[in-house]
């Protein structure tokens, strides 16, 4: 209101608006303004839900073939590729087949996972997928630890469309197993 | 004795349908107040409780009620309880005085009763002025006897502040008493009937303007409200004097600060904008012929007028951010008071040359 170094004159103008408020009459109109077009920002969560991006990158899942067996051969290299070491293998030979590895064991401690999609892309057999699933909110940090079942679990309720084994799976041949809508059905 | 208990029933009845009405305002403006400031932040406020959250009054009273009470260790114990009374019952005794509507009487059983206001005493706005300085009492104390330095900042930030704009709502209602030549609510009140051009904002031979702008500054100082919110400033001070009061103490405080804003709402209704007059003579109720029914008319127009300068407040604390403090002292004592004094000047030559002339 009053300029604390008076040693400035003020012009006739500045001295009206000083007496008349008429800073903080322009400043109330704003405000007025955006009442009476009310638009509000605000998404109203739990009730209505944001459209995700077709490239999400949500909850880290474990993927399956069409037969039903599990597409990781336990080479480690999402764990190599994590930055967060989240990811821990233990690989083994599969019993009776020992040109074949999977993993024996599978740990994602999702409390650390930053969802970069390293991992994902790291996997050479794409045993590995990003849901669209976000809401993991618990009451124990310990159920974000999660183990290879579980990581499954979420694999075959995220990924209805499994992709096809063949009998011979090379690397470098292997599909992206996506779902999403705009990438044309894979050939048989 | 009979008449005794039926004065005694007449004015209890009186008094609990202000406390209510009064309750039930300050439930509304809290859900009125998150509400338009949302609006006006383009947020919807609170929307969870009941159809567009208009049960969030409810929840808020239960969540407070059911809190823990806490008492921080080494607080003074007798005064941390007393001091959000002391708050509360200065904030709510003046609603005695305030006309809420036309000033009509009846008789029952032989009293004389006047049912729009519970106590027409002759000092009326005195008595307000001096309840209002008490309620610093509650603040100031609750500061002090929490035991805590910022409760102590923003008690002694409170002394301060509402000492200073006391004396401006003191200073700027002198000019209406002036024009009114009554400190009583009800007659001040009656003599702006007849008109807008009657209220004493813009009435002759001495509009109020100025007093009614200095009046509703400094109203806002004195409830501790946004931009002179700094007892309380939650940058700085946590939530000021109140940081270490908790469940249905802190209730208290809260219940008192908007009381508060509801008081000085319906005095400066009162006194500069006509009260329950309408801004037109006479009544519509009494032109189409049900002159009995009035009242409606009178007490929706002074619920009108309070609203109004209430939904000024939420307004004025979207818009304007916090004041510094040497920058709220200079402008309550080297802006305010002097267009204060200026003003009882002014419209004291102005009365007395217009006395004279007739």
């Amino acid at each position: 209101m009053v300029s604390t170094t008076s040693t400035k004159r003020l012009s006739l103008s500045a001295w009206l608006k000083t007496i008349t408020f008429y800073e903080i009459l322009v400043g109330m109109k704003a405000t007025l303004s955006h009442l009476l077009n009310y638009r509000p920002v605000t998404l109203q969560y739990p009730h209505e839900k944001r459209t995700l991006p077709d490239n999400y990158r949500g909850m880290l899942a474990l993927l399956r073939y069409d037969d039903g067996t599990e597409k990781c051969v336990g080479c480690d290299l999402c764990e190599a590729a994590c930055p967060s070491r989240v990811i821990r293998v233990v690989s083994a030979e599969v019993p009776g087949e020992p040109t074949k590895r999977y993993s024996k064991e599978y740990y994602m401690d999702m409390t650390r996972c930053l969802f970069c999609g390293m991992c994902v892309d790291a996997c050479p057999v794409d045993a590995l997928g990003m849901t669209r699933e976000f809401e993991w909110a618990v009451y124990d940090k310990r159920q974000l630890h999660l183990n290879k079942q579980q990581l499954l679990a979420i694999g075959d309720r995220s990924f209805p469309v499994q992709e096809k084994r063949l009998e011979l799976q090379h690397p470098n041949v292997a599909f992206f197993n996506v779902a999403f809508k705009h990438v044309p059905p894979k050939p048989d | 004795m009979t008449e005794f208990g039926l004065r005694l029933a007449i004015s209890l009845t009186q008094i609990a349908a202000v406390m209510g009405i009064v309750v039930i305002t300050v439930l509304i403006l809290t859900l009125a107040e998150r509400k338009v400031l949302g609006w006006m932040q383009d947020r919807m406020g609170p929307m969870e409780v009941g159809p567009y959250g208009i049960l969030q009054p409810v929840a808020d009273a239960i969540k407070l009620f059911f809190k823990e009470d806490i008492i921080p260790a080494g607080a003074n114990k007798f005064l941390f309880t007393t001091a959000p009374i002391l708050c509360l019952i200065p904030s709510f005794i003046g609603f005695a005085v305030i006309p809420w509507g036309p000033n009509q009487t009846f008789e029952v059983g032989g009293i004389t009763v006047r049912p729009f206001v519970i106590s027409d005493i002759n000092i009326g706005i005195l008595y307000i002025l001096a309840f209002a300085s008490l309620g610093a009492y509650g603040i100031i104390l609750g500061g002090w006897s929490s035991n805590s330095k910022y409760s102590l900042l923003g008690g002694l930030r409170s002394a301060a502040q509402i000492i200073s704009y006391e004396l401006n709502v003191g200073l700027s209602i002198v000019g209406v008493l002036i024009l009114g030549g009554s400190l009583s609510l009800v007659t001040i009140t009656d003599a702006q009937a007849g008109g807008f051009w009657h209220w004493y904002l813009f009435a002759l031979p001495a509009p109020q303007i100025f007093a009614f702008v200095i009046y509703v500054i400094s109203a806002v100082a004195e409830t501790n409200r946004v931009p002179f919110d700094l007892p309380e400033a939650e940058s700085e001070l946590v939530a000021g004097f109140f940081t270490e009061y908790s469940g249905l103490r802190f209730a208290f405080f809260f219940l008192a600060e908007y009381a508060n804003m509801v008081l000085v709402s319906c005095v400066a209704a009162a006194l500069f904008l006509g009260g329950w007059n309408a801004p037109y003579p006479g009544t519509i109720m009494a032109f189409i012929g049900a002159p009995s029914l009035a009242w409606i008319e009178n007490t929706m127009w002074f619920a009108v007028k309070t609203y109004s300068l209430l939904f000024l407040f939420f307004w004025l604390r979207a818009t304007l951010p916090r004041l510094r403090y040497d920058q709220l002292m200079r402008f309550g004592w080297k802006v305010l008071l002097p267009i204060a004094l200026g003003n009882i000047v002014v419209t004291a030559i102005a009365v007395f040359i217009y006395q004279q002339m007739k």
